[in-house]
């Protein structure tokens, strides 16, 4: 079992691993040929299945193991995340599965040469006609090198075997969220409110602070919260409902004629005053400001919405170029009441 | 009667601040000895393993010092122990600001009391403030007799310096929760700082172990590099991180003196009259195999040990050894390093303001992504219509904001209570 590789997208890595640990510390990484998988399933709340291709944070990328070259580990997402902090201004960093006193690891070897270096009694770069071959013999051992070991658990194929994505039904309403910062300060403002109120009135009764998600084909986005004492809600309108492709769709142009998005495009109005056309969901305010998290990955998030069932978040990581996607899917489940 | 008073500049009391953050990672309480010339802060951790003695040097350090112990002549001292905690919430943080903010001090003077004419012993604090606003702290205190951790330099011989703002950088590189520290002198030109934990977990325990971070310095960066190669020697981490967090605001250069595991490291800084040494217990190899260490007498490791255990009854001791022996009168060895000490650099010290205009970006951009923690009371929605409500529950203790977390000191540790432990409300009303 072998893996090394060059991380090249350290940024978008630590934030990666930042926005998953809200959701629970430990992660299924499963690193295979072509994809590196990051799955959370925490006891209870929104499960995150992701995707990303070898590049979006990888270079020069090796694994082999007996299993068609793909390895399972259970990783401790604080403490990986922590180990990534400190390659922020890294020269390079490098990540390897090794074991020491029988404990599986991965070691980060980090390279840097931030400002320590130039504290030291011994001048560089101040004189430049020092000629480039006394620099570069130099710089090799100027660095501070930083090696971070995080214990991991290597998961049997088995053992992973029994893991499925959740199957959904076709959403009713697909629709791109507005930018995930505001979305997520009304949210938590309105899961404040939501607790104060319960605070007050119930005492020590467990907090549920139900948020209302709500969406129709018309661009419109409503987020409510009701409690026995207020009600408030939100809405966003002209937000985009991106079209199906006809190739990603069950029986193609058929597939489309019939599916649930066409029938709700039918109901509602792009004011958003219109009772009719919404699909919602009921989930936890609180849970909700932990998917939220993921905003700082900055991908453009499209929102699905099964009516009284589930919301599904697809989250696209920004790409330099146009190759394979990364996506990050979110399912969270509606509650009943 | 004691006659102790002294006055201090603005930045000379955020300096008391800075210096009591730091002791207060070490002990609940903080000794003050006064002598003639100079005036000690002293700490001694619970576990006896690491000592602290911050002096400050009377014509240097203060506008104008002076003390007359009740007896004892030239060498007289006048103790006293205080709540860390208690001086904290009169040396709080910001006293010094060039602006003239809330907070800011025109100049502080300190004076004991304790007179056989007078009914109470307090420890008096003014804090002179702008527009003629004077604030007067009476504290209670407590005599003591000072115990002093006993340090040879002579026999120290591995020694490195190194500069504060540099360690600093590694040491934000170690894990949360590691608990030892080891210290390794390489043979490749490099020291590798090791931050761990000895605790060895197993099946799913295993994944909450701490992360294990080894920072490797080149030995070109140290100012001074002088330790046998091939030797381990362990700290606790936490200890070394309070001293260095502390030494980084002097913004001067960090020494350390050791012999070998099992016998007392020393780390020393200081400047402008400022004088730090932390003495620190010491363990022996990490993993114990590796590197060839000049074999300690077995039985002094055996010593020390006993010796954490009744460090508090007195004897007779070699006066090398840590922790130290109750013996008042005897004379700190490292005293005669005060006056050659040269103040280093300046202490210009840029303060994260967080008032500041200015985004401060990255940390701040990230922490807008955390999910709320509805638990956190001080986050509640209340009635409270102030705008600084994140220094305290306590109304009537309220500094002007945060007092230290602009010291970038971390964690919640240093968190305040609003009121002082050692005085009642009753006899704070009024001031406000």
């Amino acid at each position: 079992m072998r893996f090394k590789a060059q991380i090249h997208n350290i940024h978008t890595f630590t934030k990666l691993t930042a926005s998953l640990n809200s959701l629970g510390p430990l992660a299924w990484l499963k690193l295979g040929d072509e994809q590196v998988c990051f799955t959370i399933i925490p006891e209870q709340g929104t499960q995150v299945w992701a995707v990303l291709s070898i590049d979006a944070i990888f270079d020069t990328y090796a694994v082999q193991s007996a299993a068609n070259n793909v390895i399972n580990l259970e990783v401790p997402l604080g403490p990986l995340n922590r180990a990534l902090k400190s390659a922020l201004n890294a020269t390079s960093a490098q990540i390897r599965l090794t074991k020491k006193d029988n404990i599986p690891l991965l070691a980060l070897t980090i390279a840097t040469t931030s400002s320590n270096n130039s504290y030291s009694a011994f001048p560089t770069g101040g004189s430049r006609d020092d000629g480039t071959m006394f620099h570069d013999q130099f710089a090799a051992n100027r660095e501070t090198i930083i090696t971070q070991e995080v214990p991991v658990r290597v998961l049997a194929p088995d053992t992973v075997s029994g893991l499925h994505e959740p199957q959904t039904r076709e959403p009713d309403v697909h629709i791109i969220l507005p930018p995930l910062m505001q979305l997520k300060s009304i949210s938590d403002r309105f899961t404040k409110l939501a607790l104060a109120g319960a605070k007050t009135s119930s005492g020590a009764a467990a907090t549920r602070t139900r948020l209302d998600m709500a969406a129709n084909m018309h661009g419109c986005l409503r987020m409510s919260i009701k409690t026995d004492a207020m009600s408030i809600s939100s809405v966003w309108t002209d937000l985009a409902n991106p079209e199906l492709d006809p190739s990603q769709v069950a029986n193609g142009d058929m597939g489309i004629a019939e599916h649930p998005s066409t029938r709700m495009k039918l109901l509602g109005s792009a004011d958003g005053r219109s009772e009719e056309g919404w699909a919602s969901v009921r989930i936890d305010g609180k849970d909700w400001g932990k998917v939220m998290s993921v905003g700082r990955l900055g991908g453009r998030v499209i929102a699905c919405f099964c009516h009284e069932h589930a919301l599904i978040l697809y989250v696209y990581l920004p790409t330099d170029g146009g190759e394979d996607e990364s996506v990050l899917t979110y399912y969270i489940s509606s509650y009943s009441a | 009667m004691v006659v102790l008073n002294f006055t201090l500049t603005p930045e000379a009391a955020s300096k008391i601040h800075d210096l009591l953050v730091c002791l207060g990672k070490f002990s609940d309480t903080v000794a003050i000895e006064a002598r003639r010339e100079r005036l000690t802060f002293t700490a001694l951790n619970s576990s006896k393993s690491a000592y602290a003695a911050l002096t400050l040097e009377g014509k240097q350090f203060f506008s104008t010092y002076e003390c007359i112990p009740s007896h004892g002549g030239l060498d007289g001292r006048f103790a006293c122990s205080m709540y860390t905690k208690a001086l904290l919430s009169v040396f709080k943080g910001r006293l010094y600001d060039p602006l003239g903010r809330d907070g800011a001090i025109d100049r502080c003077e300190v004076s004991v009391q304790d007179r056989a004419d007078e009914t109470q012993c307090r420890f008096i604090v003014k804090m002179i403030c702008n527009q003629g606003v004077i604030k007067t702290y009476k504290l209670t205190y407590e005599a003591v007799d000072v115990m002093h951790a006993l340090f040879d330099r002579n026999s120290a011989t591995n020694r490195w310096s190194m500069n504060a703002g540099a360690m600093k950088e590694y040491i934000e590189f170690f894990g949360t929760k590691t608990e030892m520290l080891d210290i390794f002198a390489g043979e490749d030109g490099r020291a590798v700082f090791k931050s761990y934990t000895e605790k060895i977990s197993n099946g799913k325990e295993i994944l909450k172990h701490p992360l294990v971070t080894a920072v490797a310095v080149n030995t070109s960066d140290f100012e001074e590099f002088k330790v046998q190669p091939g030797l381990h020697i362990v700290i606790s981490v936490k200890d070394f991180k309070a001293i260095v967090i502390h030494a980084d605001t002097l913004k001067t250069s960090l020494k350390a003196y050791y012999s070998h595991p099992t016998r007392p490291l020393q780390f020393s800084y200081g400047c402008d009259g400022l004088l730090c040494e932390f003495t620190l217990m010491t363990s022996g190899d990490y993993n114990g195999a590796t590197a060839p260490t000049p074999a300690p007498a077995p039985q002094i490791a055996s010593r020390v040990a006993s010796r954490a255990v009744s460090a508090a009854t007195a004897e007779a001791r070699d006066n090398r050894s840590m922790p130290p022996p109750v013996e008042p009168a005897s004379r700190r060895s490292a005293r005669r390093e005060v006056g050659s000490r040269q103040p280093s650099s300046p202490p210009t010290r840029p303060q994260d303001d967080p008032e500041s205009l200015f985004v401060n970006q990255g940390e701040e951009e990230d922490t807008q992504w955390e999910p709320v923690d509805y638990n956190n009371e001080e986050e509640a929605l209340g009635w409270d219509a102030s705008t600084d409500r994140n220094a305290g529950n306590f109304a009537t203790f309220q500094d002007s904001g945060s007092f230290s977390r602009s010291d970038g000191v971390q964690g919640n540790a240093d968190s305040m209570e609003g009121i002082a432990p050692t005085q009642r409300v009753s006899q704070i009303k009024g001031l406000w």
